[in-house]
């Protein structure tokens, strides 16, 4: 039976977090001024990370297989067990990248609506009425915020290629 | 000078736009403190972007009417569904939902909202009385004290906000890694930056913030498709009106615990990381103890409703009184509060009160008004959070995720920050189903700097590394910051009946009277004198019984 457990894959995780950070401090530029050398700092901090991973690993080796304090029995079960499981929490990732990365093109504004419409249709489903109402939602709420934000704290949001095409 | 001050803070406060601010402060506290699932923190940071264009004054007592309105609004939820908005409205349920179940939800509702009020009146005089005076303290402060007083800081709140100790450190420890990326405060040289030039500005730690903090919670709150899609209040129909009379007669009756509640909330409140969820639940037990009918607690009676209703609302408080004296937050939402004071370019310290008396004047008022808005509008509020109630879950999570990038933007006006609060958002919401507490992460974020600066400066002046244990003030931290990280493992031994559990205080008082005599003076070694000498005694007693038994 393996010994490994979800905390000791982390504990793990966690040390190799170390080791990469620790390598990238030696690209850290040593200048002669100054008293605290600026790698100094993030090092001490990263041997406690370390130390505490170790002793963390150790923990869960110690513990055994599953952690005794969780419930397996309602965990999804297979590929697409998973995914239902996760399934809203995958929509809202995935919305929020398409989001960021189409705002170049579609601005805040439009990118924006968008967004919350879709993660409002994926979360709550896809009648008709629904659509409607989440339309609603969605442009009154963003509209409104984007209008708080651009006329009356002065802040300039992206506009993105479409909007600022007018 | 104290009375120029306050009239120069009245003035910032005082005026239409301050106090409208404040009112919609105030409701938009009240209505995400009332929303199981979104915490007061969530409220509070979701704030902050409105904040960059108002006057440091204004901004503040906008944040600060949102603190008191959340504290206040976990008790509707609360007493009228039986699920508490906020964690630190967990034990008004105990009574209040009995008391509103049984016919008097209004009776139930006004000894909720005067008990919150009468808690935070009584913590923001004790906010006036006490910030000051400790700040006095803290200008003895060298740069190694405040180094190790972080680190004490760091401890305390790992070992109070999880169940395990090691995982709050960790997180800990992550959140002061995570300051580090970027250009170095001291000198400007880039670290982790991975050959990004981007990253050189490092993560702004607001939408770090939001992104692990609100970000998480909503990922959380969705997570559940059956859950997302119902409503507060699809179970039954919310109707009340709040009896004042009846409360406030109630309430002074029972004066003794609403005081002795308020002072156990201040007193959790400037403890770092202890908040009002702990505070509510020790007044409760308080209480119980007192009373000469502790077996109708949980059937109604009023005093479990007073009780955790008055600490809660008192720990803010004590959670200033530490963020303002010492620019230390005293827990998750103070953190924010501080994380704005840094905004506006106030960078909280002991000096803080006497550098910038009338902000800090301004803060004390703004918290006293605020418990006075919280109270007139309560009733009306009430209206609105029942139309809330009928809100599904998942369109309040998206609406929210869609400000909070506009939010975001609106701090740098860099796109980076919303990948910022995506990426952190991610790390968030896994911490939290790993069981990582996420508390001491986000002290590690708003502290890691000023750790850092104060250990450049401690280097600058000596480079004897014996000063961070030497000094007084340094080794009073770092002891109890020792056995504050040993303190889950006194609560497991005490729970197992291990026989050294009654030696740790002791044991504390005793180290502890070591740096208070090093202090020098007459108040200090005295109070040492009378630590050692209560040390002995317990000592004794414990050495007694450890042989009778």
């Amino acid at each position: 039976m393996t010994r490994i457990n979800r905390d000791a894959v982390i504990a793990i995780f966690l040390l190799l977090v170390c080791g990469v950070f620790f390598w990238a401090s030696f690209d850290i530029r040593q200048p002669d001024y100054g008293t605290l050398k600026p790698s100094t700092w993030p090092r001490v901090i990263l041997v406690v990370l370390a130390l505490l991973s170790l002793i963390y690993l150790v923990q869960s080796l110690a513990r055994g297989p599953e952690p005794a304090h969780e419930d397996i029995s309602d965990r999804p079960h297979g590929l697409h067990g998973r995914l239902s499981h996760w399934r809203n929490v995958l929509w809202c990732f995935g919305l929020f990248v398409l989001y960021l990365s189409t705002m170049p093109i579609l601005g805040m504004l439009i990118g924006g609506i968008c967004f919350v419409f879709l993660l409002l249709c994926a979360l709550g489903g896809w009648q008709p009425r629904q659509l409607a109402l989440h339309a609603v939602i969605a442009g009154v709420a963003v509209g409104g915020m984007w209008s708080v934000f651009t006329y009356g704290l002065g802040v300039i949001l992206p506009t993105g290629v479409i909007f600022s095409a007018f | 000078m104290v009375i120029d001050n306050i009239l120069l803070a009245v003035a910032e406060i005082a005026n239409v736009k301050t106090l409208a601010l404040m009112m919609v402060g105030v409701a938009a506290g009240l209505i995400s403190g009332a929303i199981p699932g979104f915490t007061i923190a969530m409220a509070v940071v979701l704030t902050l972007p409105f904040t960059f264009g108002m006057p440091p004054a204004q901004g503040l007592a906008t944040m600060v009417s949102v603190l008191v309105g959340g504290l206040s609004g976990g008790l509707m939820s609360g007493i009228l569904t039986g699920i508490p908005g906020t964690p630190s409205s967990v034990a008004t349920t105990f009574d209040g939902f009995p008391l509103a179940r049984s016919g008097e939800p209004g009776f139930a509702l006004g000894l909720g909202v005067w008990s919150s009020f009468c808690g935070g009146i009584i913590s923001a005089f004790m906010l006036v009385m006490f910030a000051p005076r400790l700040s006095r303290i803290g200008l003895e402060f060298q740069p190694w004290d405040y180094f190790m007083l972080v680190m004490f800081a760091l401890t305390v709140t790992a070992s109070l906000s999880g169940r395990n100790l090691i995982k709050g450190l960790i997180a800990g420890a992550l959140g002061l890694l995570v300051r580090t990326v970027g250009e170095d405060e001291a000198i400007g040289m880039a670290r982790f930056n991975f050959g990004n030039d981007t990253l050189l500005q490092g993560f702004d730690f607001i939408a770090v913030l939001i992104g692990l903090f609100a970000f998480s919670q909503l990922l959380s709150d969705v997570r559940d498709p059956e859950a997302a899609r119902r409503s507060l209040a699809e179970r039954e129909r919310i109707q009340a009106r709040i009896e004042h009379w009846r409360a406030i007669k109630a309430i002074v009756k029972r004066w003794t615990t609403v005081i002795r509640s308020a002072l156990i909330g201040v007193f959790t409140g400037i403890l770092p990381g202890a908040g009002g969820s702990i505070a509510n639940i020790l007044a409760y037990d308080q209480a119980r103890k007192a009373s000469k009918q502790p077996d109708s607690f949980g059937t109604g009676n009023p005093e479990g409703v007073i009780a955790p209703e008055s600490s809660n609302n008192a720990v803010e408080g004590g959670a200033l009184i530490t963020m303002m004296a010492l620019g230390i937050p005293g827990d998750v939402t103070t953190a924010i509060m501080l994380g704005a004071l840094l905004i506006h370019d106030v960078v909280p310290s002991p000096s803080f009160i006497s550098d910038e008396p009338v902000l800090a004047y301004s803060i004390f008022i703004a918290f006293f008004l605020a418990n006075f808005i919280m109270l007139g509008m309560q009733s009306f509020m009430l209206r609105i959070f029942v139309l809330v109630t009928r809100i599904r879950m998942y369109m309040l999570a998206a609406v929210i995720l869609g400000f909070s990038t506009i939010g975001v933007f609106a701090i740098n006006n860099v796109e980076f920050d919303i990948w910022t609060l995506l990426w952190f958002g991610i790390l968030g919401f896994f911490m939290r189903q790993f069981g990582f507490p996420l508390a001491p992460m986000i002290l590690g974020v708003v502290l890691g700097n000023i750790a850092e600066l104060n250990l450049s400066r401690a280097f600058a002046i000596s480079d004897d590394v014996t000063l961070f244990f030497t000094r007084p003030w340094a080794l009073f931290f770092l002891i109890v910051a020792l056995f504050s990280a040993v303190f889950p493992l006194f609560q497991n031994a005490r729970a197992e009946g291990k026989k050294w559990v009654r030696f740790y205080a002791p044991t504390l008082l005793a180290a502890i009277a070591v740096p208070l005599w090093m202090m020098g003076g007459t108040v200090r070694p005295g109070l040492s004198l009378i630590c050692a000498g209560f040390a002995a005694y317990l000592i004794y007693k414990a050495r007694q019984s450890v042989v009778e038994a």
